[in-house]
């Protein structure tokens, strides 16, 4: 048979790379979905054979569907202050002013920290003894007294929102600035010329060149978002009285601090199951505006 | 009144002075040409009539106000750009009507007005396209389209034929050339093309480092540069150049000693002695037949290049070159001397030092 010899040398030669993938990712992907027909403990039991159970427990426990509101809540308001901040931080940057080269380094910083500096970061800013944030906010008369803000469930949803964005923002802003330079001169003058104010010139002119490099941030955010774990798990563990619960905190406590391993990876499976359905919706929608323009 | 008056307009920046004192008035109707090289100041001073950018000193009137520190939306102008600058995401129409819209202007008047437009140039029946779907000659349709249906007191082009092929380009300014004659537009023209410059200006400023070198009539340009820049820049092969001292009976060329009459014109501007710059148009030159009066020179040819309409021959005339447009079927033999034979009064004398035309009128 011609190309036996070819295609055998090609198969040998990815060999060492789908030795290791299957020992890295396939066989932990196989036995997480062996263990969540099981009703196994991550320490002592191996677990017997329970079917759907687990499955139908998670979705229709509260847990899992307040996590789902509380991920869903954090993802969407995130991502889309990281749009519009970045956005607007990249028409700023965009500008021309002394200096702009070194905030354009600068507004990379925080994107550049890694995700534990970050949170560790915020939690000072937060404190609720010596936290910047309420320092600032009492001398400046906002604030009456000292307020803890990661320790009320009704601010620490919104104060881990905030660490989140100030995190992600620069990555919008990068994109969209490279996709604001790629704006020809010609046509921006020429809306100005034809009398299109800031708003109109930004709807009319801008944007359309804009759509799809922030279609791509978009994707990238929400599925990350939707994922969040390590800024949370830092800052609050998910509490206070598990209102910062996402479903990936969710994971992790009934897998590893519960050790029920067998529920912890039905929910795993099914948080993986959502991410992909985002994914493959967002594809489609990059494909149709690919298509589009 | 003027239509568009500039005034000692100047642009730094920093250290460099990209306008030293710009002023022309423009008459309503006129096809202002600013022709030169890259990086002369045409297209900067377009740039600050538009608005587009501030000058350092001076004023721009249009009719009886100054429209300095005004927004490009409220000077009365439009402008059509070297790129085209259409909006990718708009149709034809939108793109035609979209400074109407901008203004708001109902729909209904804004559509008839896109339609008379499209039909003047012939695009009606590309209103519902994309520019991406459009020729080259096409999209300059529309970005002129664009500039036209607003109906503006001056109308600025920034090298708007450069990016189109060379058959196009002529077809379009031939096009051009037809709208202003219909609609009697202000015109305000930037281009590094000297036959554009010609054969649409009803004046021609020539511009270099920042300057006005000539502001003129197509004809005053090509007939009279006022300077041996304008002299080589227009005109195509450009104006021989020749050294030469005045003498008693005359000029006397530098590099072969013949000597040529002092045109009456120069008389009065010169005396023996002093050494000049002379200018003479290639097609200014005949073959000259034996026995045929009139001025002329001994060259050697050197090369013969026929081009269609003309036989361009270019010959050694002692240490200097000179080229000749001939017409087509003359007989010249590459290694000898030829005599080229022309009136006296299509000589130029101009100032070696200056630069200048030494014609004092």
């Amino acid at each position: 048979m011609p190309g036996t010899w070819i295609t055998t040398r090609a198969w040998l030669l990815m060999l060492p790379l789908l030795v290791i993938m299957v020992a890295v990712i396939g066989w932990p992907l196989v036995d997480t979905v062996r263990l969540s027909f099981t009703d196994a403990k991550l320490v002592g039991t191996a677990g017997g054979f329970v079917g759907f159970d687990n499955y139908a427990k998670m979705l229709g426990g509260s847990n899992f569907q307040r996590a789902l509101i509380t991920t869903t809540w954090f993802a969407v308001v995130s991502v889309a202050a990281e749009m519009v901040l970045g956005v607007l931080a990249a028409l700023l940057l965009n500008q021309q002013f002394r200096g702009r080269t070194a905030l354009r380094a600068l507004m990379i910083l925080p994107w550049a920290l890694p995700t534990v500096v970050n949170a560790t970061l915020w939690r000072l800013i937060y404190n609720p003894e010596y936290g910047a944030l309420n320092a600032a906010l009492t001398q400046l008369g906002l604030l009456e007294s000292y307020r803890s803000w990661l320790g009320e469930p009704g601010s620490a949803l919104i104060a881990l929102i905030v660490a989140d964005c100030w995190k992600n923002f620069p990555l919008v802003a990068l994109i969209a600035l490279a996709a604001l330079q790629a704006v020809p001169r010609d046509i921006t003058a020429a809306a100005l010329v034809d009398g299109a104010g800031p708003l109109n010139r930004f709807r009319y002119v801008i944007m359309p060149y804009l759509a799809g490099p922030l279609l791509v941030a978009l994707v990238l955010r929400t599925i990350e978002a939707f994922k969040v774990f390590d800024i949370i798990w830092v800052m609050t563990r998910g509490g206070p009285a598990n209102s910062t619960r996402t479903l990936s905190i969710l994971v992790y406590q009934e897998a590893f601090s519960f050790q029920r391993a067998g529920s912890g990876a039905s929910l795993a499976l099914i948080v993986t199951l959502l991410v992909t359905i985002l994914a493959v919706a967002y594809a489609a929608l990059l494909r149709k505006a690919a298509g589009a323009s | 009144m003027s239509a568009l008056e500039i005034r000692n307009i100047h642009k730094r920046y920093g250290e460099v002075e990209t306008l030293k004192g710009i002023d022309i008035a423009l008459e309503s109707g006129e096809f202002l040409v600013l022709l030169g090289s890259s990086g002369c100041g045409k297209s900067t001073l377009l740039n600050i009539i538009a608005g587009l950018a501030e000058p350092s000193g001076g004023d721009i009137r249009i009719g009886e106000r100054s429209i300095l520190g005004l927004h490009p939306k409220d000077r009365d102008i439009a402008m059509v750009f070297q790129s085209y600058a259409l909006y990718p995401n708009m149709s034809v129409a939108r793109n035609i009507g979209f400074g109407l819209e901008m203004r708001k202007v109902p729909a209904p008047e804004r559509e008839k007005a896109v339609r008379e437009t499209a039909r003047l140039l012939q695009i009606e029946n590309l209103l519902d396209r994309k520019p991406s779907q459009l020729s080259g000659g096409q999209r300059q349709r529309v970005a002129i389209g664009r500039a036209l249906v607003r109906n503006p007191q001056v109308f600025l082009f920034d090298e708007p034929l450069s990016n189109l092929d060379a058959k196009l380009r002529m077809e379009m300014r031939t096009e051009l050339k037809r709208l202003h004659q219909m609609l009697k537009t202000t015109i305000v023209y930037v281009t590094h093309d000297q036959i554009e410059a010609m054969t649409l200006a009803t004046r021609i400023a020539v511009m270099r480092d920042g300057r006005i070198e000539q502001l003129g009539t197509p004809e005053d340009i090509y007939d009279r540069p006022a300077t041996l820049y304008v002299a080589g820049f227009v005109g195509s092969p450009p104006m021989n150049i020749l050294d030469a001292a005045v003498a008693d009976d005359g000029l006397r060329l530098a590099s072969s000693g013949e000597s040529l009459p002092l045109p009456v014109d120069f008389r009065n501007a010169v005396t023996a002695g002093r050494r000049v710059k002379i200018g003479i148009r290639p097609e200014a030159l005949r073959l000259a037949n034996t026995g045929m009066p009139g001025t002329r020179v001994t060259a050697r040819v050197e090369v013969v290049e026929l081009t269609g309409p003309e036989l361009v021959a270019t010959a050694k005339l002692g240490e200097q070159r000179i080229t000749a447009c001939l017409p087509p079927r003359t007989r010249l033999v590459v290694g000898l001397e030829h005599a080229f034979s022309f009136d006296e009064a299509a000589l130029h004398l101009f100032d070696p030092e200056t630069g200048r035309t030494l014609l004092t009128a």
